[in-house]
This record gives C-alpha cells, sequence and structure tokens, in this order.
C-alpha cells in the first residue's frame, strides 16, 4: 500500500477493484464502513457479485482478465472530459515528457519487439544535451506521454469497452462518472485490489492502469487515496521486504545475475543515475545499502579487500518462479527441496504436475504446523507409495502466536508481537530450525564441500545469541542495522561501534555500518524496538496516521508519495485532510514541514515528489517493464473470445507452458476462475483443521450462475464436473443469481467460480481446484493465471 | 438495560459473530455438507450448539439485485414468553436485559421453546438435555464488555449499549439516510419490544424474519409440573392458561412443523 489500512477512512470515494476486500480481509470493512459514515461512495467491479458487492453503493460486473479495458476505458473518459488534475499532473507525473521517436503502437504491438522480447529502449525519454529528460509541462507536444496516452487510450471507447468486458453501459458510466469526480485537488479517491488483479498474464498492467487513473486524478500521496494492494497473508508484506522472491535482495536490492561478474558491475548497473538536479533518485544510494546488506551477511569476513564478500552471493543466470522452479522438477533438474510455509500440491497451479514433480525430488523437507497435502503427496489418492522415492522429512513448526518478531501489514506496519504459549510438542519455530541448520552447515561444510567455495556458509554471520533459537531481538537489530567499528559520519558525529543506526541515513557504502534490510533501518534503534510501540496518540493533522503505533517504512512514513499532496509551494491540495505542510515558523524561520514524515526534508518545489524513481515523477509511462511502456488489453492465455482491440490475442512476453487459446472451443467453452473464502485461508491447512470454520463451509464447491445451471440442468447442490486441459475436479454446485452471463461482443459467454482451499487432507477434504489452473503467468511477475482460464462444466450424474 | 442492534446494511457475512460465538461459549462444531440453506449457510439452524446464524438472502428490489445478510439469534424480549412460562423458573430477564437459561435448574421440558414467538431456545438432545440460546454473553456484560459477537464484527455491523442508546443510534441512521434504509426497526414492537434491533435496507420479510409477531407482549401464566411415576416427563406439563399471542405462536410452530415433514 502506498498509505495504510486507517487511512481508507479518508477517502470520498472507495473502489474495490480485482480484490473480493469483504471476503478475504473483512477488516478493511470496518475503515471502509467509517468512511461511508461521513458521505464517502463506494464502487466495486468484478465478475461476479459478491459479499463486496453487497457492501458497495454501485457495482460494475466485468468479464475476468479484461481489467485493461475497464480502467482504460476510464482513463479515456478521465482524459475526454478533462476530469483531471491539471496541476498534479503537469507538475508531477511524466505527462509532459518527451518520448523518443523510436516508439510506435501498431496492431497490439509495441515497438522494440524482437520476437521474444520487448527492446524497451524504443520507449524511453527524448534526452536534452545534459542528459535531462525533455518535459514540456504545457502537455501540448505531439510526442509528449500525455498526448501519446490521449491517443492510445482514445480506442477505449465506452462501446467497445462494454463489448470486451461485458459490464453494463448505465453501470459502467456512472463507475467512470464517479470515480473521476476526485480529480479536484480537495477530492480523493483510493483504490483497493489483490489477486483478482495481479493473477492475470498482463497483471503488471492492470495495477498499471489503476495507477495511471490515480495520478491523473492527483490521488497518489493523497489522505484517503494512493494504489493499496491488500496483501494475502498477515505477513506476506515483510515476506517481500525481506526477499521472499528470487529476483531481490532484502529491500528490494537486486539480486545479482551472472552478468554482474564483480561489486563494481553490480553498482554500476543497478544503481540509476539521473543528471536532473531536481530529482533526488532515492536509489542512488544502492550502494550504501548493499555494502551494508554484504556486512550484515559475513560480518567481519566482509572486507573492502574481498569486495565485502560479494563473490559469495549466488549468482543467477534464469528466472525461477514458482512455474519455473516446479517445471525444472517436473524435469528432474532439482535433487531436493524445503517447503515452508507453502503447499503446492493445493496451492500450485496445474497441481497435477505440481505433485508429480515432487515425486521427482530425492529429498523434500516440510516444515508446517500440519500435515499437508504437500507432506503426504506420497501418499495421495489414486498413487502408490511404491512407486515415489521422495525421502519426505516432516518438521511439525510453531505457528505465529507461538513465538515472538514482527509481523509487517499491507500498510507496510511492522508490528511487533510477543509469544504467548509454547508450542505443541516437539514444534520449533522456523528461525530454531534454521539455525540449526546453519549450524550442521558451518560444522560439516569444511568436510563436506565439494564446491571448494565453503566460505558462503563458513563464513556466515551468525551473531543471534547463545541459544539454538536465535534471538528475535538481535536479528531485529541487524536488520535495523549498526555501526561496525568506531567512525565519524560526513556530519562530524561519532559513532561507536555496536551503536544502533538512527535510519538508513546513517548507512555507509565503506565497511562501517551494517543493515540486513535498508527499508527496516530506524525500526529498532537507540530509541528501541519501535515496531513494539503501542502509542495511542494522532499526529497533529488528525488523519489517523497514529505515528506512534508500531512503525513502519520508510522511516516511519505513513502515507509515501506525500510531497505530492502539497502544491509547488507546499501547501496541501486538501486543507481539510492534508498530510504534509510547510510551515516557514519552523526550524528558526528557516522552514520545515509538519505533519506524516516527508518523502525527504526538502523544501517545496525545489526536488520532484517521487523519489524512488530517477525522473522524480509519477509514471503514467514506465519504461522499464517488460511489456510496453503503457497497459494495452490483451486476452488472457485462454479465452472464449477474439480481442477486439488489436490481432494480437495475448501479451506477447507472459510466460507460458503449454496452454492455448480456446478462442470458439466447443469442448472449454466455460470461463472459471478460483478465489477464496472468509472461512477458509489459503491452500486450508490452517482452517480445514478447525472444526467450527470446517462447519462453515465443509465442502469444495463452485458458483455457477441461475441462468446457466438452468439450461445444464444443474440444481444447487448437485455435484459437478469442472474439466479443463490439465484435470478435472469434482465439487458442489451451489447455484446463484450472483453469478450472469455476459455477452462480449454479441456473444453470450458464462462464467463459474470455483474455490481453491481444498485438498485431500484436513478433517474436511475436496478437491483442489488447482488441478485445473494454467501453467500460465504474468510477464513481468509471471504470478499464474489464476482467475481466468477455459473449462467445461457437467453434471454428475 | 443493554441492547444490541444489527445492521444489515453493514453487514458482511464474514460469520465473525458466529465463530466468536461458538468461541466464547464453547459452543461443538456441527457436522455439515454443501451449504444447508441459501447461499453459504450453516448450519441448516439455529441449536444447542449454535446460538447465532447468519443467513444469505438473495434479493431482486426495485430492479437492483442485493445480497444482504440477516443474523438469527435470541431477541431478548423486554418480557419474554420463555421466562414466564418456564415451570421451574429457570429462566430470567436479567437487568442487563439478557434474558438468561440457568441450566442448573433447567428440567428440558421445553415449553419456552414452545411459546418463543421468534423459535429460538433449542433443546440439547445430544448434550445435556437442558435449554439452549443466545445469552447475550451474558457474563461479558457483567464485566462491561459487549458481546462476543459484537466484539468480534469486522466492519461493526453489530452495535451494543445501553437499550434506549441503541434505539436512538438505530434511528439516526434510518434517519440519515432515508434512501437507503427501510423505515422499521425489527424488535423495536415485535412481542411488546426486544433487546436486539434488526435494521436494513430490504423489507424483512425478503430475510425470512417473522413479520407477522403480534405487537403485544406475549402472555403465558407458568407451566405447572404435573407429577408422575417417572418423575419429571416434559409431556406432562400443562401451559394452564393461554392468553393474547399465544395463538399465534401455536399457528406458528404448527406451520414450521409442517415444513419440517
Amino acid at each position: 500500500m502506498t498509505s495504510h489500512w486507517i487511512d481508507m477512512i479518508n477517502a470520498d470515494v472507495v473502489m474495490i477493484c480485482g480484490s473480493n476486500a469483504a471476503e478475504n480481509h473483512p477488516i478493511s470493512m470496518k475503515w471502509i464502513r467509517r468512511a461511508k459514515e461521513h458521505g464517502a461512495i463506494v464502487l466495486n467491479c468484478d465478475p461476479r457479485y459478491t459479499r463486496t458487492s453487497s457492501f458497495a453503493d454501485h457495482y460494475c460486473r466485468l468479464r475476468s482478465g479484461t481489467d485493461i479495458a475497464l480502467v482504460g476505458g476510464m482513463i479515456n473518459y478521465a482524459l475526454q472530459n478533462n476530469r483531471i488534475q491539471k496541476e498534479y499532473v503537469a507538475n508531477y507525473t511524466n505527462a509532459g515528457f518527451i518520448i523518443n521517436d523510436g516508439y510506435s503502437f501498431e496492431d497490439g504491438m509495441f515497438a522494440g519487439w524482437d520476437g521474444k522480447k520487448y527492446d524497451n529502449s524504443k520507449w524511453a525519454y527524448e534526452l536534452d544535451d545534459d542528459g535531462i529528460p525533455k518535459i514540456d509541462r504545457t502537455l501540448q507536444n505531439p510526442q509528449c506521454v500525455y498526448q501519446l496516452m490521449k491517443k492510445h487510450y482514445k480506442r477505449y471507447d465506452v462501446d467497445t469497452v462494454c463489448k470486451i468486458t461485458g459490464a453494463d453501459k448505465d453501470d459502467f458510466l456512472k463507475m467512470a462518472e464517479i470515480y473521476t469526480s476526485t480529480h479536484k485537488r480537495d477530492k480523493v479517491a483510493t483504490w483497493l485490489y489483490a489477486m483478482g488483479t495481479t493473477q492475470h498474464t498482463h497483471g503488471t498492467q492492470n495495477i498499471r492502469t489503476y495507477a495511471i487513473l490515480q495520478l491523473l486524478l492527483g490521488n497518489i500521496g493523497m489522505a484517503g487515496g494512493g494504489i493499496n494492494a491488500l496483501r494475502g497473508e498477515s505477513n506476506v508484506q515483510g515476506s517481500t521486504d525481506h526477499c521472499l522472491l528470487f529476483h531481490i535482495l532484502p529491500g528490494y536490492l537486486t539480486a545479482p545475475t551472472t552478468a554482474h561478474v564483480d561489486l563494481k558491475t553490480f553498482l554500476e548497473k543497478t544503481t540509476p543515475k539521473s543528471n536532473d538536479p531536481k530529482s533526488a533518485n532515492w536509489w542512488q544510494h544502492t550502494p550504501k545499502y548493499m555494502v551494508s546488506l554484504l556486512k550484515a551477511f559475513w560480518g567481519p569476513a566482509a572486507t573492502k579487500a574481498n569486495n565485502f564478500a560479494y563473490d559469495w552471493l549466488p549468482k543467477r543466470n534464469t528466472v525461477h518462479t514458482h512455474m519455473h522452479i516446479f517445471e525444472e522438477m517436473f524435469e528432474g533438474k532439482i535433487k531436493g527441496g524445503f517447503f515452508w510455509g507453502q503447499n503446492p500440491a493445493v496451492g500450485g497451479p496445474n497441481s497435477n504436475l505440481e505433485r508429480a514433480a515432487l515425486g521427482k525430488l530425492d529429498w523434500m523437507v516440510v516444515v508446517e504446523l500440519w500435515q499437508t497435502e504437500t507432506a503426504t503427496f506420497w501418499k495421495r489418492p489414486g498413487v502408490d507409495p511404491k512407486t515415489i522415492d521422495t525421502e519426505v522429512f516432516m518438521l511439525p513448526a510453531a505457528a505465529s502466536v507461538e513465538k515472538e518478531g514482527s509481523v509487517s501489514n499491507s500498510g507496510r506496519w511492522a508490528q511487533w508481537r510477543y509469544k504467548c504459549q509454547d508450542p505443541p510438542g516437539v514444534a520449533k519455530p522456523d528461525s530454531w530450525v534454521i539455525g540449526m541448520l546453519v549450524k550442521k552447515f558451518k560444522e560439516l561444510m569444511p568436510t563436506l564441500d565439494k564446491t571448494g567455495v565453503p566460505e558462503p556458509l563458513t563464513k556466515l554471520y551468525w551473531n543471534y545469541g547463545d541459544h539454538d533459537e536465535p534471538d528475535p531481538h538481535l536479528i531485529a537489530k541487524e536488520i535495523n542495522g549498526y555501526y561496525v567499528k568506531n567512525m565519524t559520519d560526513s556530519k562530524g558525529v561519532a559513532h561507536k561501534k555496536g551503536e544502533q543506526c538512527k535510519n538508513f541515513v546513517s548507512l555507509t557504502d565503506d565497511g562501517s555500518t551494517c543493515s540486513g534490510n535498508w527499508l527496516y533501518s530506524g525500526s529498532y534503534n537507540e530509541d528501541g524496538n519501535n515496531m513494539a510501540r503501542r502509542g495511542p496518540n494522532d499526529a497533529m493533522n488528525n488523519i489517523g496516521l497514529y505515528p506512534e503505533w508500531s512503525w513502519c517504512w520508510p522511516i516511519n512514513r505513513r502515507i509515501i508519495y506525500n510531497r505530492a499532496s502539497v502544491d509547488l509551494e507546499g501547501r496541501p491540495w486538501d486543507p481539510k485532510r492534508w498530510v504534509i505542510r510547510w510551515n516557514q515558523n519552523l526550524k528558526d524561520g528557516k522552514g520545515g514541514w509538519e505533519g506524516d514524515v516527508p518523502d525527504g526534508g526538502w523544501a517545496p518545489g525545489t526536488v520532484y515528489p517521487f523519489i524512488m524513481r530517477p525522473e522524480g515523477h509519477g509514471c503514467l509511462w514506465a519504461t522499464g517493464l517488460k511489456d510496453g511502456p503503457i497497459p494495452e488489453h490483451f486476452e488472457p492465455m485462454e479465452s472464449p473470445v477474439r480481442n477486439l482491440m488489436s490481432s494480437q490475442q495475448n501479451n506477447p512476453p507472459a510466460y507460458v507452458f503449454g496452454t492455448k487459446t480456446m478462442v470458439g472451443s466447443t469442448e472449454y467453452p466455460v470461463i472459471c476462475s478460483t478465489y477464496r473464502v472468509s472461512e477458509h485461508w489459503q491452500a486450508g491447512a490452517m482452517t480445514r483443521n478447525l472444526p467450527w470454520l470446517a462447519e462453515l463451509v465443509p465442502d469444495a464447491f463452485a458458483e455457477i450462475g441461475a441462468d446457466f445451471a438452468n439450461r445444464l440442468r444443474i440444481k444447487n447442490g448437485d455435484r459437478l464436473a469442472i474439466e479443463t486441459i490439465r484435470g478435472s475436479v469434482e465439487v458442489y454446485a451451489l447455484v446463484t443469481n450472483r453469478f450472469k452471463p455476459f455477452m462480449i461482443d454479441g456473444k453470450q459467454v458464462d462464467q463459474i467460480g470455483v474455490i481453491w482451499h481444498f485438498g485431500y487432507e484436513g478433517i474436511v477434504k475436496g478437491d483442489s481446484a488447482n488441478l485445473l489452473t494454467p501453467h500460465a503467468g504474468d510477464a513481468n511477475t509471471a504470478i499464474p493465471e489464476f482467475k481466468a482460464f477455459m473449462c467445461n462444466v457437467r453434471k454428475v450424474v | 438495560m443493554k441492547a444490541l442492534l444489527h445492521d444489515m446494511t453493514r453487514c458482511i457475512g464474514c460469520r465473525g459473530c458466529q465463530v466468536a460465538c461458538k468461541q466464547w461459549n464453547n459452543r461443538p462444531a456441527e457436522e455439515t455438507t454443501f451449504f444447508a440453506g441459501p447461499g453459504y449457510q450453516n448450519p441448516a439452524d439455529l441449536s444447542a450448539k449454535t446460538y447465532t446464524l447468519i443467513t444469505y438472502n438473495e434479493v431482486e428490489q426495485n430492479g437492483r439485485f442485493d445480497w444482504v445478510f440477516g443474523k438469527l439469534q435470541c431477541k431478548h424480549c423486554l418480557e419474554p414468553a420463555c421466562a414466564a412460562i418456564c415451570p421451574v423458573e429457570a429462566i430470567t430477564k436479567t437487568e442487563s436485559g439478557a434474558v438468561v437459561v440457568d441450566r442448573e435448574l433447567c428440567i428440558g421440558c421445553q415449553m419456552c421453546g414452545t411459546v418463543c414467538p421468534f423459535n429460538v431456545p433449542r433443546y440439547d438432545e445430544e448434550g445435556d438435555g437442558k435449554m439452549h440460546k443466545c445469552w447475550l454473553c451474558f457474563d461479558r456484560l457483567e464485566a462491561g464488555e459487549v458481546s462476543a459477537c459484537a466484539k468480534a464484527c469486522p466492519p461493526q455491523a453489530i452495535f451494543m449499549g445501553d437499550r434506549d442508546e441503541v434505539l436512538k443510534e438505530a434511528k439516526r441512521r434510518i434517519a440519515a439516510e432515508p434512501d437507503k434504509y427501510i423505515p422499521d426497526i425489527y424488535g423495536l414492537e415485535e412481542a411488546g419490544g426486544t433487546c436486539v434491533f434488526h435494521i436494513s435496507n430490504v423489507p424483512f420479510s425478503a430475510l425470512g424474519f417473522p413479520t407477522d409477531v403480534p405487537k403485544e407482549v406475549i402472555k403465558v401464566a407458568r407451566a405447572e409440573i404435573i407429577p408422575s411415576l417417572n418423575g419429571i416427563n416434559p409431556a406432562a406439563i400443562a401451559a394452564s392458561v393461554a392468553v393474547a399471542g399465544v395463538g399465534w405462536v401455536i399457528k406458528r410452530r404448527t406451520e414450521l412443523e409442517k415444513n419440517d415433514n
């Protein structure tokens, strides 16, 4: 989230699109309800009328996988009707940036396609002689982003949008009108999304459409605004921040590739540069964060002489997303695996393949609260355990309440939690398991190592106390960072070895500081464990920031990009719900910011507000993505209809393993989507083992529209077979008026949905919906396309 | 006197209340298959194991489709017929507003269930052989807390407070958004008034609420135990006098039984 949960109360319009927030994030409704109390209008777009729709004031249907068409239509509506925050757009977004002549867009293809990938230099900014992007803040230059975008989205007229999405024209127009009403300076809308947005082969571009609209309306950085991902697990924000994904190191530093042959090359290639004196280009500090990270990893063994042990970091030469790992496992290229807080036998796409892939491992270790379907894949229904050679180790794990540590929520708040009871039996915290592994590795590496480079493990700096379980406070202190030797900083202030760094501004690239994650620097400094704070008071602007409750990254800034919430003089666009403002009386008349922690303390108008971008502006136009500078509608990889926008059916660079388009297919004519219910949690281990929750939703089911069910002579409670080219499931049919057929370009298309929480373990069992889902993923993130694929439905008799 | 307001325009049907109720009152799960009622409803009905139950109602109103969530539970009548008829005085209308069954005294005769206009008290056939129902988390109220369901509700669709204030709040909400709410407060007059109110954007009849409950207190006389050789036999208890309202209750009970069959 660019803002945080409580901030939703400040919105005039709340859009929930790509999220069933009432279902999957019920607590969000506490804050949205409070927004409604002071007159906020809640909008919801979803293929199905959900618990969220019932809470919303206006609902608009769309066919799964057509967000870009829908929101592209809203962008067009805003541009054509001049419903934009002009001053914000001109000064704070890259609307006025001139794009180089190499750019073109023709029939669904952007310039630079070589048959496999895009060369995105074709979409780059035109630079002046000093290497600074050329900007026309009047937005008139035909080659500026604003004009290119206006031309691009003109194609997304209301009729075309409704033909593609199946949205009702009146519903769409009403929604566009209400949403774009927040283009006024002191009106603001928040956009909430989740997996309904991301789980598409064009998921990143889906989000981009929301971001573009929010920037055009001047809603980013404002109280009650922002672009807000509702994260699907209590600590998924924390796990991403701390580099759960293959392509990043902690704090979103790039994970090195084989092209980054040494530290110097790595830093040169991954540190963005800007020649514009008004651009803060915050990532210019990458070397400080990287060297401090290496110092945290290898401590005294990381020295200037050995490039701070950079060579000991693994380098990647290919993509290692979930799907790629399982494809390689299936091919027998992976020998062993740890399955930790993850249950791919239920949660992974194309589970038949993924379950089979597990059987190709020599060994696997499952660290879990319960015996999950992954732990018992070798005795799953229909499989003879004798045919599986994988050796499986089950390590019982402690639950979150049985250990101490921090949890980061969607609003970036790191909140400290305490242990409330001992884990049952021999269950241990994850960190204990890791600690013991490290201890054993360090012991065995010198004799067992065959690589000749045992140092990554033998020299690993593991200083988290004397107990088998690493001390969470020592880990948190290292993440924050501390001085590893006596030093004097650039301002002449002396620091002692062991002193906690104040925040990331203290970090250095000379090896005198360490920090396990620069973004969290400030969370545990000399003031103490800031994540454990429970101060009940709001800040002076009274917009629900509660700055002394827990701690939030970066440096306790509750609403990021907040320098965009003021005009060039530092006056809030919205004086009633101001986030920061410039007060000339502060600092002995030198002036300063008050309110939230500003995105940098520079005086108003002196530095561009989007400090994490090298160009310093909010990106209507994105030059760094793999699938185009502005979102264009493509059909899901499996779709019943031809793309009406161009002859290019699918997102060209999407990751695809063995799916095919289903246009006109009579075999698989029905759109299917998978989703969750309030009563169950993800792959279900934590809820299908609890009787009270099992009572509420005891069986896997699919929702099917009454009209469609009638045509198939299916009644509520009948058993349904759902089949795709990958697998089939048998589930109960819930017949409902909340699903209705779509008219797509004059053709009727049906959509169903099936919950994916079920499997063959637990006190309630059922077929896993992921037996149906494809190995096809987003071009940028490779997140699987769980939300739109083709199936056949029939009644089981 | 406390009261509880369930605002259906705020309820998201997440059933946090249903689980919190089971947890606080230590009620076991029921065995279910698929769904036992419309939408996601489970289990089928209130029972000795289930004191509150969320219902899922697909409603078509003025050409707009909606999905509205109802909440079943004891309404905690101002003058509860269940307490009046109980032959052993096991049911009390407490000062806090909660109508509480003392299961130390309860003999499981089920007379309370017979006269309840909302069909709430249930006999625990598998367990203690006594009557069970929502008691408005009387123990929590005594400790100055709200009920478990109110505490758990994420969108704060359940509101608890002094009865006067709760009623005022219900009226305030309806007056503030007359286009959204129907003008009625369920529980204001039903059975002479209750301590559980519902407000809604669709008519209560569309949600399966009994809408013909008499407006006056259902007057019954205390049942008498007729001694028998076999000890106390529920069948051998006579409700001696039936006055206003009981005729309605009996009629409704007969209808319900007919439906069950």
